[in-house]
């Protein structure tokens, strides 16, 4: 029970201390829902560094099931992500990389995603300062 | 040239602005501020007008987010950079969110038929006073926002901005909304604006290459929370 409370907490402390994501032509609120974060790993189907912002495809199998979830994950604006060192080829295609991030409020499989992880360790991509997106803080 | 004609003409320049004014010239970057209320450390002094729309906005609703133009003073607010070309008669900023632009006339009018004809990024005139290029605007389209947040405005906004050349790499921005619709006095936000590496060059926008979020946005009224 205690280890339950605590790690409630930590989880709690965790989403506080979460870098929101800098999006700037709309309201994170208006698209995603804050008490639904979301982390997952799989691999890239497709990367589209467009404007207004990066998005990429994950798939991800759900052990239970067995089916396939593809997951559409908003990042940074690829204008701000290449002044932080990131290019398109950053992330292709077939990597592998774990997502931590929010879901969609209208209950699509659409994420923001706050950091975006290669199976090194090595950070690209994301819509935080933190993560080397556009730095945004107010 | 005797010393009271030097005077005159030296009282002349300095009268119409024309003495020497800093180099705004370059790459700049924002302070990004989504919310200005957070930058003016309270929420602005509303009229009862201007509290109910704010109580009531719905952020899915940011003409932004439908790519629609930013408006002239959250372009200097947005977390994206500017470039700023400068000639006697105009300033002119370059901005790389939305690809769009503000042309500021120096020691001009507005035109007098502009509130009937408004713009999303306004009317702008200008005048040097010292080293700060002081910014009159009016005009400006009620459809865009003053910020993420959902701070919005009227047709009656009048904007008076300030930048100041603090030193090579530092512009000071000083911006008063001034909306009597919306505000019951007119209030102000300071920011600083970080000159760019050398290497660094305003890239390519277009919003609607890819604006797959507006399909997903839903109401968010403080309202509804």
């Amino acid at each position: 029970m205690r280890r339950q409370f605590l790690s409630i907490t930590g989880l709690a402390f965790g989403l506080f201390l979460a870098a929101a994501p800098a999006l700037a032509h709309h309201s994170f609120a208006a698209e995603y829902d804050r008490s639904k974060p979301i982390k997952f790993t799989g691999k890239v189907t497709k990367v589209e560094w467009m404007n207004p912002h990066v998005y990429f495809y994950v798939d991800v199998k759900d052990e239970a099931t067995g089916q396939v979830i593809n997951y559409a994950c908003e990042g940074g604006a690829p204008n701000g992500l290449y002044r932080n060192g990131w290019r398109k080829d950053s992330l292709k295609a077939g990597d592998s990389v774990t997502v931590d991030g929010w879901r969609a409020k209208d209950g699509s499989n659409t994420v923001n995603a706050g950091s975006v992880v290669l199976p090194d360790g090595k950070k690209v991509f994301a819509g935080s300062a933190d993560d080397g997106g556009p730095g945004a803080r107010p | 040239m005797n010393l009271t004609a030097l005077v005159f003409a030296v009282a002349l320049a300095s009268q119409s602005g024309t003495t020497n004014p800093p180099d705004l010239t370059g790459f700049w970057n924002n302070q990004y501020t989504p919310n200005l209320a957070q930058a003016l450390g309270h929420e602005p002094p509303y009229t009862s007008y201007g509290a109910e729309r704010w109580k009531n906005v719905d952020t899915k609703d940011d003409p932004t987010g439908m790519c629609l133009p930013v408006g002239p003073s959250r372009a200097f607010t947005a977390p994206m950079p500017f470039q700023v070309v400068q000639g006697p008669t105009m300033v002119a900023f370059l901005f790389e969110y939305q690809t769009i632009y503000r042309m500021v006339y120096i020691d001009k009018k507005h035109p007098p038929d502009i509130m009937d004809y408004p713009e999303f990024m306004g009317h702008s005139i200008g005048h040097w006073e010292g080293d700060t290029l002081v910014i009159d605007t009016v005009g400006i389209n009620e459809r865009s926002w003053l910020d993420t947040a959902g701070h919005e405005h009227s047709g009656q906004l009048h904007l008076i901005e300030r930048i100041q050349k603090l030193d090579n790499d530092h512009l000071k921005y000083t911006v008063t909304y001034d909306d009597p619709m919306f505000f019951t006095q007119p209030w102000s936000i300071t920011r600083t604006f970080t000159r760019g590496k050398p290497t660094d060059r305003i890239m390519a926008y277009s919003c609607e290459e890819n604006n797959k979020d507006v399909e997903h946005l839903r109401s968010n009224k403080k309202t509804e929370q």
